[in-house]
Order: structure tokens, then sequence, then C-alpha cells
């Protein structure tokens, strides 16, 4: 990289500031449930993974658009975790905190060779009319999709903070995470708390997985890579501030992108991991430490 | 950290005593060992180095997880240094003994560089951290001009008989029961388990915990670095996916978690489980791995201690009322 081009390096940080906007919707799940329920959940990457199958094979079968799959994947998503966290998490919880990460370790592994066995490890794309056209701003072109995702992850975040600060389950959910014990004593049914937050979980998750999809091709392998994104997003957001989740998004796509235009596109995802264990190590509540949304 | 799993795990490692007789144990059953190759197949020498370095593996994993409490998911990155360092030396000419000392220290010394980042953290963000840095090692070397990329490097070192490789890996597994035994009758061990069942009040207590912590990451990175640097020579070639790879770290954590975290014999019994229920599956390699993901979730949620620790457990037991 001999002379930086200006023009270039704008298009990859609105780029990546796009892209990061987009991705945050992977993560605001896994800030919620960790603090909710106080539990790593290991298993994230892989339900972004499914999400981004189910629309692959909606698309497939059915003939559905990716962009209109997304209630649909919501609901499977939802569906899909909420016995999970019943039948498999909740018992375990009373081992403590490292029995329920084990456990979704484990059921990571199960899910990442059960996608392999059954679609294949083949890379794969979600398409859709738009995929590549991209849209002029003066002399910077953006990909159009990651205007729509960006514009449809913010909305949902939007809605997500909504739920969480503006109603009864989400009052619920705040007392939860704060004191557990108090909040079952006042009359809130924790473990349904837990329940429904980690299904939201799956349900947001799997939508995210749908968007990273419309960007880069996956394969059944991509959930580790995904899981350690939406942590570095979280970390950088502050841990249960879900508009936080949502600019540490924006500010690690910008990283990401700027790693990627300097060092190589090769060292998009190492920037950010290496970003990720220098903050963990500095800052483990996250840089953005504004009024705490939970 | 004070949670379940410790407070279980406790009441069996804390009365560990490590006497002459568990030493002559294991001579004993070196000794049957070191015999195999004599009366057994190549397929039982494969199978027989296969558990040997998974339960070396798990072993020396259960220093810094099962009696510091450092739950690392990142094991791949130490296995991956053992595996390039063995590839590097042994290929710059340096003889294949004095490699694996290296891959040794290559690994103690990565342990000492990224101790003050990982150590900052407790608990769960810990095992956060060391799943990144393993991530961020296996896609550095992917991408880095030294290693080879993707492709990898070839060794040109002969590859070593069947047979060789059993010897060798026999002789490490019992070197890293050594360092485990020892290390049991040391003070070292009464200080890592402090700071595995609460940290702050071993602090308190005057145990310097930053150094056990320290001595207990760079032991077990540097004795998983060795058996790395066996694989490569296995392999003959080193690939980052494969010297760095996830499936090390799963290996691991499944063999030891099945065993008993925190026994001294669980990770042989777990290293001995995983790879007999690997060859009764070799007949449906794609779903092997996700009946090991079944069967860690079961033995999690009903017997947390792993078969090792649930039968000392109610060996204890029977042998109070009785």
């Amino acid at each position: 990289m001999n002379s930086i081009d200006p023009v270039g390096l704008a298009n990859t940080v609105l780029g990546g500031a796009l892209l990061g906007g987009l991705i945050a919707l992977s993560a605001v799940g896994l800030s919620l449930v960790l603090g909710v329920m106080k539990l790593v959940n290991l298993m994230h990457g892989q339900i972004v993974v499914l999400g981004a199958y189910a629309a692959f094979y909606l698309a497939a079968f059915w003939g559905i658009s990716p962009l209109l799959a997304l209630p649909i994947v919501f609901v499977l998503g939802f569906a899909f975790t909420a016995p999970v966290q019943h039948f498999i998490l909740a018992p375990v919880a009373k081992h403590g905190e490292e029995a329920g990460l084990l456990t979704t370790f484990a059921l990571a592994i199960i899910l990442e060779n059960l996608f392999i066995r059954f679609f294949s490890g083949d890379s794969r794309s979600l398409d859709t009319a738009f995929s590549r056209e991209t849209l002029a701003i003066g002399p910077i072109n953006l990909p159009t999709i990651y205007l729509i995702g960006f514009a449809i992850s913010l909305t949902v975040c939007l809605a997500v903070w909504m739920l969480v600060t503006r109603t009864s389950f989400g009052r619920s959910l705040r007392a939860s995470s704060e004191d557990p014990i108090s909040a079952a004593i006042v009359g809130i049914h924790v473990s349904r708390v837990r329940w429904g937050t980690f299904a939201l979980n799956g349900g947001l998750a799997s939508m995210g997985g749908v968007l990273i999809a419309l960007c880069f091709s996956f394969t059944p392998s991509s959930g580790s890579e995904y899981l350690l994104t939406a942590f570095a997003i979280i970390v950088l957001g502050g841990l249960g501030n879900i508009m936080g989740t949502f600019v540490g998004g924006i500010a690690l796509g910008v990283i990401q992108s700027l790693g990627a235009y300097f060092f190589g596109d090769g060292y998009r995802t190492f920037v950010g991991l290496v970003m990720l264990i220098i903050l963990l190590a500095i800052a483990p509540n996250g840089i953005l430490k504004r009024r705490r949304s939970l | 950290m004070k949670n379940g799993i410790s407070i279980l795990l406790s009441r069996i490692a804390t009365p560990t005593r490590v006497g002459p007789r568990d030493f002559i144990i294991v001579a004993v059953l070196a000794a049957i060992a070191f015999a195999v190759p004599y009366f057994a197949g190549t397929y039982q020498q494969e199978v027989g180095f296969r558990i040997l370095q998974l339960g070396a593996l798990a072993a020396a994993w259960n220093i810094a997880a099962g009696y510091t409490g450092l739950v690392s998911l990142g094991s791949a990155a130490f296995f991956g240094i053992g595996v390039y360092t063995m590839a590097i030396a042994s290929n710059a000419g340096l003889p294949i003994a004095l490699c694996v000392v290296l891959a040794a220290g290559v690994a103690g010394l990565f342990a000492l560089i990224v101790s003050p980042a990982l150590f900052r953290l407790r608990g769960l963000y810990f095992t956060v951290g060391t799943l990144a840095l393993a991530e961020a090692m296996r896609i550095f070397v992917v991408n880095s001009p030294w290693f080879g990329g993707q492709a990898g490097i070839y060794l040109t070192a002969r590859a070593p008989k069947a047979y060789d490789l059993y010897w060798i890996a026999l002789l490490i597994a019992v070197f890293v029961v050594v360092c485990v035994l020892l290390l049991l009758r040391s003070r070292w061990s009464y200080r890592m388990q402090a700071v595995r069942d609460d940290e702050d009040v071993a602090s308190q207590l005057g145990v310097r915990t930053y150094r056990t912590k320290l001595w207990a990451f760079g032991l077990s990175g540097a004795l998983i670095a060795i058996v790395g640097s066996i694989q490569a020579l296995n392999q003959g070639i080193v690939q980052p996916n494969g010297g760095f790879g996830m499936s090390w770290t799963i290996d691991i954590v499944s063999v030891a978690i099945i065993g008993g975290m925190g026994t001294k014999v669980g990770p042989w019994v777990g290293a001995v489980f995983i790879v007999l229920l690997g060859e009764f599956l070799i007949q449906f390699p794609e779903i092997h791995l996700a009946v090991v993901g079944v069967v860690l979730v079961l033995v999690i949620r009903f017997m947390p201690n792993g078969i090792w620790g649930t039968l000392t457990l109610a060996l204890q037991k029977n042998r109070n009322f009785s």
C-alpha cells in the first residue's frame, strides 16, 4: 500500500460501518443472554448459521426471497431454541456457570456436525434481486444490500430496545438480570423470563444469520467465527446495552474493514479477534460506558 | 470463582494423595504398554497411539482447567505451536529430541506473552478470551507469509514407523503423568486448588495468584505443545486447520470432562472411552462428533464429575457406610 486513495478509504469506512451495523443484529441476543442468564452461549454461532440455512432452503424450495423470509426465520429460530433452554440448559444451571458454558459448547459441536451431515460442507450464499447492485453517492459506491441490511438491523434493534425498556416483559427481564432472587420474591417468573430471553436470542441470531449470508458466503463451520465476531461487538458496545451493541457493531465493522484495507482481506477477522482480546483485557465492560439500558 | 463444578470437584481432588504406590502403578502400566507392539498389529498400535495422545493432551489440559480453574478453549493454539515448531525446526535440520524441547519452550514463552491480557479475565471471560486467541492464531498462520499459508509445510524428516510413534507417544504420556504426579505432591497443587476454589481468598492468604496461574497455564500449554510436535511427525505435513483446528480443543475438552475433570485418572479413562467410541463409529464418521457432543451433554448433566469422579465418589460413599 504505497499511497492511500481517499475515495477508496471512504468507501471502505462507509461500507464497513454499514456492514457492522448489519452484523450487530446477530450480536444483540448474545448480549441479552449474557446479561439475563449469566450464560456464555457458545452455540450462538451455530444458531446464526442455522438461520442462514433456513433462509437458503426456504429460497431453494419455495422461492421465498431471503428478506421476506426474515419473519419466518425468526419464528423458526425462536421455536428451535426455546426447548433447548427448557430441557437442556435449565437443568444444568444448578451445576454452576461452567456447566452451562460447556453444555453450549457440546451443543455447538452437535449442531455443526449435523449441519455437515445434512447440508454438506459446501459453501453457500443467499441471492436476492439486488445482490449485485450498488448505490452511488458521489464517487462512493455502496452495495445496496448493505444499506437494506443496515436498515433492517437498526429497525429490529430499536424494536428490541423498546421491548426491553418499555414493556412489562422488559421490566421482568431487567429485574431478573439485576437480581434474580429479589425478582423471584416480588413475583417474577424468572425461569420463564430466561426461557423467553434465550428463545428471543435464537430468533434474533437466526435473522442476523440471514443478513450476514446475504453479504458473505457461509459453510457449516462458520459458527465459531460468527460467535467471536458477536462477542467482539458486545464487548465493544457494553454488556446488555442494546443500542450500544448496534454502535459497537458499526465500530467493529469500520475497524475490520480498515484492517482488511491495510493488511489484506484475510486479516479482516484477525483484526477483530486481536481487538477483542485487547478490549477484554483493558475494558471488559465495554468502551461505551453510558447509561445502561439493561 | 466459586461455583457448582469446582465445589463438587474439590471434594474429590483435594484429598488426592500421591504416594509411591501411584508411581509403581504407572511403572507397571507403562511396562505392559511398552510390550504391546511385540504382540499387536499396526492397527492396535495406531489405536494405542491415539489413546496415549488424547490422554496426554487431556491430562495436560487438566492441570490448568481441573486443578487451577483456568477452563481454556484455546488448547488448539498451544497444540498448533507444537506442530509448527516441530515442522520448522526439524526442517532446519535440528535433531528431533531438541525440536520437542523447543516446542515446549516456545509454548511456555507464548503463555508468558499472552498471560497479562488473559489473566485479567476471570471465569467465563477467560474461556472466551482463550477461544478468541486460538482462532486469532489460526487466522494469523493462514494469512502470514512465513508459515506456508493454507497449503502448510512438508516435513523433510523421515516418517517414523507405527511402533516408533507408539513408543514415542508412550514416553511422552509417561512424562506427562509423572509431571502431574510430581505436581500433585508439591505445594503448587495446593496453591492451584486454592486459586481455583476462590481466587480472592487465595490471594488474601498469601498465594501469589498470578504466578500460580502462569505456572499452571504455561506447564499445561508446554505439555500440549510437546504432544503437538509428535503429531507433526505423525502427519508429515502441517497445515493451519489441522494444527490450530478447533477439533483438537473439542477432543481435549470432551476427553477430560467425560473422564473427570480435576482427577488424576479421569483423562486416561476419557481417552480410552473417546477413542473406542470413535473406532466403534468408524463406519459413520459424519455423526461421530455429534455423538461425542451428545455424550458430553449427558455427562455434564447426569455425572458432572465424569466417569472416574463418579466412580470414586460412589466407592467413598460405600466405604463410609460399610
